[in-house]
This record gives C-alpha cells, structure tokens and sequence, in this order.
C-alpha cells in the first residue's frame, strides 16, 4: 500500500479532532452529509439548477431575498432549538451525564449565538424585506444589490458557523464569548475563530441592512405618504435601522480585537500584557443592549399591525406609540452596564445605568396600554397572529418587570449570573421577539406565497408553544432564586433544584412539539392551499394588502399617492359608501425598471466564506486567496454598467390585466 | 426616485451658504484619491509611532486620537461628501445626533472603566 502523503494525517488531525468525533456530532454529520444529498438528488432529478440560480440564488427581488431568509431562519431555529434541548434533557437528569461538561459548554455557547444572530436577526430582517417596501409604497428597497450581498454574507457566516459543529470544534466560551476564557492560552481550538469570524461577516451584512432600510424609509415613501403616516412596522423597521447603525461598529471592534489577539497575537483583552478584559465587555455590551431591542422593537411593530387589524380599529394612540418607540431606541443607548453592575464600577455609575433601566419600562409601558386600548371596544378575531399578540402581554409585562428588578443595583449582585437572568431574557425574547415574528409570519404568509396557512393548525403550534413556554421559564426564576448559576451543566441532586428542572425540561420539550406543529403546518398549507385572490387576506389596513397576493416583480403597477393614516382602510371606507375605488388605469401605467439578477452577491459571500475559513485554521494562503476573491468581484462588478432591465408598459399591463386589477 | 417631505425647497439663511444645494461631480475623482492617500497615511503613521514608541504613552495617545479625529473628519469630508446635498441640508441633523450619540458612548465608556480605585 501506497503511504499517505503527509498532509494527509494533518488534515484528519486538524480537521476532525476528537471532540467532533463525539455521538452527536457523527449524527449530524450523517444528517448533513445525507440532506445535501438528496438536495443535489432532487435538483438533478426534476432539473432544478437552473430554475434555482435564475430564480432565487441571484435573485436582487426584496421580496424572494425575504423568502429565503425565512427559510434560513426557521432552519436555524430547529437547530437552536435541538440545542437547547439537549441542554435541558441534561438538566433534568443531572446524575446521567447525557452531555459531558465541555459539549455542554459548546451546545449553550451555539445555541445562544444561533438565536440571536442566525435566527432572530435573519427572521426580522425576512419580514423588513417582505413588508417595509410593499408598506411604503416602494418598488424596491433603496439598494437592491446590497440587499442580496447583506443576505449571502448572512447565509454563509451561518453556514461558517454551523460548520464548526463537525469541522474543528463548536467555540465554548458563551454567546458573549468573554475573554480571558476566549484567549489563545486558555481555549487551544479553533471554535472561538468560528464564533468571531462568523460573527463579524454576519455583521457587514446586518449594517449594510440597517443602511439600505434606513435609506429606503427615508427617501421611498408613496407621495403623500409623511413620517406621521407611516404604518408603525415601518417606524420599527427605521427605529431599528438607526439601532444597527449604531450598535454594530463597537462590537465589531471587539470582535476583530479577540481575533486578533487570537491570531495576532496582540494583547487588547489580556491582563498580564497590559490588556483590558473589562473593556470587551463594555464594548460587547455596548452593541448588546441594543440589540436586545433591534430584536423586540420589530415584534413591537408587527403586534401594532396585528393588533388593529384583527380588533377592526385603528391603533390606539399612533402618536405616542411612535414618541415611545423613539425614546425606546434612544434609551436602549443608555442601559448597558446594567450586564455587568457586578463589575464594580462604583456606585455613581451603577445608580446611573440602574435608573437609565428603570426608565425604559415607560415607553414599553405606554405601548401595552396602547394595545390593549386598541382592542378596547373593537370586534376582536382570534386568529393565530392575535392568539400570538394575547400570549405575549402577561409574558412580556413579567418578562419586563423582572427586568426592572434585575435593574436594581443592589439586587443585581444577587441575581447576577442566577437563573433568574435566564428566565427573564427567554421570557422577553420569546415572549416579546418570537412571538412577535411568528405572529408576523402567519400574518404576511398570505403576503408572501398567495396562501393562508391553516388557521387551526396554526392554534395548535401556538398553543403547545405559547403553553410549553410557561412551565419552562416560570421555574427558572425560582431556581435562580435558589442559588442555581446558569452555565452549569450538572448539580448534586441534594440541592433542591432537580424538580423545577425536570418542569422545566418538560416545558421545553412541549415547545419542541409545538415547533414540528409549525413546521407540519407549514408543510400542510403549502400542499392543500387555498388561493387567496384578493390580495387582502386579513381585511388589512396598510399599503401592501392593496396589491396582490404574491406581489408581481413591480410591486405597484402605479405608486398610489397616499393622504392619511391606514390608507387601504380608508379606501375600503369610501368603497363602502359607494364613491369610485381608486384602481389602476391602463393609461397611467409606465414602463419601469426593474434591477437585474446578478451573480456577484452569492460569489462574494463564497469568497468571504472561503477567506474566513482559511482564517478560522490560520491557513493564510487560503485566507488570502478568498481577500484576492472578494477584490476581484468587487472589481468585477464595478464594471458592470447595465443594472436594470425595463419592463415596458404594455408588459406592466398585461401582467395587471391577469391579475385582474385593471380599472377601466 | 419619490420622496416624501423632502421634496420643499428653503431658502438658507444668509452665513449658512456651506450648506445649501450644491453638489459636485468632477469626471475624474481626485479629491478621492488624495483623501484615500491621506488616510493611508495617517493610518500608518500611527501605527508607526506606536510600534516604535517615539514618545511617551499618555502624549502617543493624544497624538494618535488627535489623528483619528482628522481621518474622521477627512473621510467625511472626501467620501461621505458631507459638505454636498441637492436639497437642503438634511443630513446635518442626524450626523449631529451621530456626534451626540458617539461621544456619549466614549465618555460614558471611559467613566466606567476609571472603576479601578474605589471597586464597591
């Protein structure tokens, strides 16, 4: 037998250490290695390459670039999930060790990173791009070609991310990856590279977006259509933008600065050469409170829309909603030492974070009372979005209220690092942002794919989830009250904390079954749908429900000008009472360009990914060839003169006059 | 291109003529060239000095900040084209916030990590 080439064994080595070769991570492996199997199987078969490259991999359409964020979106939050049951079967059975101490480290650092930054950011900026542009009156967002290298620079950081499961090693110092546990001297593998690398593409792609979204608010509103008159999703949506504007530079100088004191051997974060540890933190923190509300404010935004159109009112209070969601976004800047009061940073600037804290609770305040004001008197129909907004008012004003608590200083020490920080951020991020974004899918689904999905199907995910979420999170207060820290991957069964775990667990796993209800749910729908033709599912009152249902490629065959709040509704109104509806007239209709699809977006995020990649096992030639990659399609690109492809004006009619909208 | 209440032109107040309308498209970018030059410079500049340790720390500090202000300040000028608007100059107000924003951060950042005397 031939021997081996040398690199041979190296690659093994490096590639696939002992802690990837563990059950699980064999399982999914198998699961990997056999799905993209049958996806490339079942392209091939029905000869659907083509079809996938034209009409989704080098899509610039917002809407389609949506769609593929959700569907990105809920695959990370099956594997998210999985993780967060392995965490919680570990914990119910504390003397069987199902998971050992350093997979339990990797499984909670992956499954907390996945939530946020693979599945929440991904699912809200599915529906920004499915609703704000179709919302405002809009053809496009401001910079189509930018929007698809936001998502495939996304697409590929996740799927860097969920590499490092089976490729190297999963990192394991935690969601906020704190150093010294992230430096070189004390974590050899290459997991924390994957967790910084990914994370700061991921990163480029969530500024641009904030960018694009911003702009396209600011400048491609419907005539007439004034910031007073926006729908509230879209003031979340900028509110938000200006967020991520904000909050992503400082964490990405955190970020590159552990990389680089990881693969450059600098020393920004280590003590013993001068280094700062504490000022990670500050800087982590510095984005991450923020981002706890660029995560809840658009759910904000979604229950505002739900709510009023389901209680056949308009919203409660529009002005100080939007007066309250500014002072929210404000506020989120001044909050966030209250992550690490236990510092010790002294007492001026503890009471000064602490208060800043407490303060928020008021604007959040102001929006609960406003929902429910708005629901006050109205005919309320409880459909699963709705189901979605009542679930979330008990858990977010306890979600909420533990968060004054933890506000506390002196309190805080005692809490700190506890359980009871546990239950409070899963009480608010799921019952604030995850019950907000699942409210927003089933209510834009009709807006996305033409189709409801199955209404009661719908209420039986809701409820196995919204009614697995209470006996899961509600013990983790007592268990944090009882002294129980989080991160802790076993205890003594003596201590008194193995019944509120078991709860718990139970609790977690009632939500899993209310996960594959969802995903059966969508599943179902898609097979037995039922077409909605009128473009209006929901009897809405926004913009977007004016067009049909998908929306055609244009969006608006004619922008229409806009003169008040709830347009649609209002349009609906006069029709009511018999005045002429407002319909496109063949005569206006203009030819209008519409962006091309371009290659560069996907072709730039593989080079990314192939330059990251080289980074994570310091393989520099690989790293450099993927920076040459990414230089040399930008230069590509900016040859490229020809962006839009006109769509004439006899197409544009034709197109309205099957779809039935043309007016005489 | 349909915008919303940014369609009404004002009349600038006599003194403020830096920001009203004006907007400049050269055919070849030089300004850019010399900004992008610029910024090279200053950016290796300080990593020269800091490498090389020419001064004392506390007075590198100053010199290395009081550069990144004037590349701050230069990239807004050549690439963000700050002094250039077709209407009204809007987006003086939200770089004044962005200027609030950013100094607030830093200072209150440095307020917090000065914890070293007097941990509670």
């Amino acid at each position: 037998m031939p021997a081996l080439p040398s690199f041979v064994p190296y690659l093994i080595h490096t590639l696939f250490p002992p802690w990837v070769r563990r059950p699980t991570e064999i399982g999914a492996e198998v699961m990997m290695v056999a799905g993209g199997a049958f996806i490339v199987y079942w392209l091939l078969k029905y000869k659907k390459l083509q079809w996938l490259w034209n009409e989704w991999l080098t899509t610039v359409d917002h809407k389609k670039i949506g769609i593929m964020y959700l569907v990105a979106a809920i695959i990370m939050l099956a594997r998210g999930g999985l993780d967060a049951l392995m965490l919680r079967t570990n914990l119910a059975l504390p003397t069987a060790h199902f998971i050992g101490a350093s997979e339990y480290n990797e499984v909670f650092t992956t499954h907390g990173t996945i939530m946020v930054f693979f599945m929440g950011m991904p699912l809200i900026f599915a529906l920004f791009n499915v609703v704000v542009p179709l919302q405002i009156g809009s053809r496009d967002v401001a910079f189509p070609r930018l929007n698809a290298i936001s998502f495939w620079l996304f697409a590929f950081a996740a799927a860097l991310f969920n590499l490092s499961f089976v490729v190297g090693g999963s990192p394991n110092a935690g969601w906020t990856a704190y150093p010294p546990l992230t430096e070189l001297a004390f974590n050899h593998t290459v997991g924390e590279n994957y967790y910084f690398i990914s994370l700061l593409m991921t990163g480029i792609g969530t500024t641009i977006t904030g960018i694009n979204f911003l702009v396209t608010i600011l400048r491609m509103r419907a005539p007439g259509m004034t910031l007073m008159k926006m729908p509230l999703f879209t003031w979340a949506t900028l509110n938000t933008s200006a967020l991520i504007l904000f909050a992503f530079p400082p964490f990405t100088i955190a970020l590159l600065e552990s990389l680089l004191d990881r693969l450059a051997a600098t020393s920004f974060f280590t003590l013993s050469h001068g280094g700062m540890p504490m000022m990670y933190v500050n800087l982590f923190w510095l984005f991450g409170h923020p981002e706890v509300y660029i995560l809840v404010l658009p759910a904000f935004g979604v229950f505002s829309e739900v709510v009023a159109t389901f209680s056949r009112k308009k919203l409660f209070g529009y002005p100080s909603m939007v007066l309250s969601m500014t002072a929210i976004m404000v506020l989120a800047y001044g909050t966030w030492v209250h992550h690490f009061f236990t510092m010790g940073a002294g007492p001026a600037v503890n009471v000064f974070f602490g208060l800043s804290t407490m303060l928020i609770a008021i604007p959040t305040g102001v929006k609960v009372f406003n929902w429910i004001l708005t629901m006050w008197g109205g005919r309320v129909q409880f459909t699963t979005p709705m189901l979605y907004f009542l679930a979330m008012i008990p858990t977010f004003v306890i979600g909420g209220a533990t968060g004054v608590m933890l506000g506390a200083v002196p309190a805080d020490y005692q809490f700190h690092n506890s359980y009871f920080v546990i239950a409070h951020f899963h009480e608010v991020l799921i019952g604030g942002t995850v019950f907000g974004l699942l409210a927003g899918v089933y209510y834009w689904w009709p807006k996305m794919f033409g189709y409801k999905l199955n209404d009661r199907q719908g209420k039986w995910a809701f409820w196995l989830f919204a009614g697995g979420f209470w006996p899961t999170f509600i013990p983790q207060y007592w268990l944090g009250l009882e002294g129980m820290t989080r991160r802790m991957y076993t205890y003594p069964l003596g201590m008194g904390w193995h019944t509120l775990n078991v709860i718990s667990t139970i609790g977690g796993f009632i939500m899993g079954a209310g996960f594959l209800v969802l995903a059966a749910n969508v599943l179902y729908s898609r097979r037995h749908q039922e077409k909605d033709l009128t473009g209006d599912a929901w009897d809405g009152r926004t913009l977007e429900w004016s067009i049909p249902s998908p929306a055609p490629e244009y969006n608006f065959a004619v922008i229409p000008t806009v003169d008040e709040r709830d347009w649609w509704w209002q349009e609906k109104e006069r029709r009511r009472q018999g005045e002429k509806p407002v319909v496109v007239k063949p005569e206006e209709i203009r030819p209008i360009a519409i962006p091309k699809n371009t290659p560069v977006p996907i072709l730039l995020g593989a080079a990314f990914f192939m330059g990251a990649f080289g980074l994570v096992f310091s393989w520099w030639d690989i790293a450099l060839a993927g920076l040459v990659a990414v230089f040399s399609i930008l230069i590509y690109s900016w040859f490229q003169y020809d962006h839009y492809r006109i769509l004439s004006a006899g197409e544009v009619r034709e197109s309205e006059e099957l779809l039935g909208r043309l007016g005489a | 291109m349909h915008g919303g209440d940014d369609q009404h032109e004002t009349a600038m107040e006599p003194g403020f003529d830096f920001i009203s309308p004006r907007f400049e498209e050269p055919k070849f970018p030089m300004h850019q060239v010399w900004g992008y030059a610029a910024s090279l410079v200053l950016t290796f500049a300080a990593l020269w000095m800091t490498v090389n340790r020419i001064m004392s720390p506390s007075v590198l500090l100053g010199v290395v900040l009081a550069m990144a202000v004037a590349q701050g300040a230069l990239q807004l000028g050549v690439f963000m084209h700050v002094r250039e608007s077709r209407g009204p100059a809007w987006h003086l107000l939200p770089l004044g916030m962005a200027f609030a924003i950013g100094i607030g951060l830093v200072g209150m950042s440095a307020w917090i990590m000065l914890f070293k005397s007097g941990v509670s």
